[in-house]
C-alpha cells in the first residue's frame, strides 16, 4: 500500500475539485462583475453572487503539494515532489534525465 | 509640422479598427473580456495528484467484494481501546452553551 494522503493533501483535492466544478459559473459572474460596461446595479449583483462561493472554488486556494509526502514547502514545480523526494528518487534513477552534477 | 485635429485623429483609430477586425476601446474601459478569453484552469488542476488505488473506493465502486482495509481496522480498534479506557474523545455539545469553549476560564 503506498502512503495515506494527509489531510491538507486531502483538503487540496478538495480545492482541485471545487475550482473545477464551479470554474465556469464563477467566470462569467467575474465577466459580468469587472465589465464597465455594464450597470452598476448588475455588476453589484454579480459581485454578491460571487461572495457566496465557497471556499475551495477560489483557484488560489489550491497549492501545489508534494504528490509523495504532501509537503507544502520546497516543492518543485516540474517533478510534484519535495527537494528530499526528489533528491531521493534522482539518486534512484527514477527521474528521467536527471543527474547528480560533478565538475 | 502641423497639428492633426484630435478628432481626425480619432476617426482613423476607429477605421483602423474596422479594418484589422479589432475592438474599438478608446477610453479603455474594462470589459472584462480577460476573465472569457483565459483558459480553464481546472481540468489540468484536478490531474495534479495521481490516482491511487484505495480499498474503501474499491469496496464502493464492486459490491459484494468486501476486502479488508488492515490499516483502517487497526485505526478503528485503537480507538474503541482507547473509548474503553475513558481516553476517548469528548461527547459533542447539543447547544452551544454547554460546549467546553463557553466553560473556558478567560
Amino acid at each position: 500500500m503506498p502512503p495515506r494522503p494527509n489531510a491538507r493533501v486531502l483538503r487540496d483535492i478538495k480545492a482541485r475539485k471545487g475550482v473545477a466544478d464551479n470554474e465556469i459559473s464563477r467566470r462569467a459572474y467575474l465577466y459580468v462583475a469587472r465589465n464597465q460596461s455594464l450597470p452598476a446595479q448588475v455588476r453589484y449583483q454579480a459581485q454578491l453572487q460571487l461572495n457566496t462561493f465557497g471556499r475551495y472554488t477560489r483557484p488560489t486556494t489550491v497549492k501545489n503539494r508534494c504528490t509523495e509526502t504532501g509537503r507544502g514547502r520546497g516543492v518543485m514545480g516540474e517533478f510534484g515532489l519535495c527537494r528530499f523526494q526528489f533528491r531521493m528518487k534522482a539518486l534512484a534513477g527514477e527521474l528521467p534525465g536527471v543527474q547528480k552534477a560533478s565538475w | 509640422m502641423a497639428s492633426v485635429a484630435p478628432s481626425r485623429i480619432a476617426a482613423l483609430t476607429r477605421l483602423r479598427s474596422i479594418i484589422f477586425q479589432t475592438s474599438y476601446n478608446p477610453t479603455s474601459q474594462r470589459t472584462g473580456a480577460k476573465y472569457l478569453k483565459r483558459r480553464l484552469r481546472g481540468p489540468s488542476m484536478i490531474e495534479y495528484y495521481p490516482n491511487e488505488l484505495s480499498i474503501s473506493a474499491l469496496n464502493k465502486n464492486f459490491r459484494g467484494l468486501d476486502l479488508v482495509d488492515e490499516y483502517e481496522e487497526k485505526r478503528l480498534q485503537d480507538v474503541a481501546d482507547k473509548k474503553k479506557r475513558g481516553k476517548g474523545a469528548p461527547k459533542k455539545a447539543k447547544s452551544a452553551a454547554d460546549s467546553r469553549r463557553a466553560q473556558r476560564k478567560r
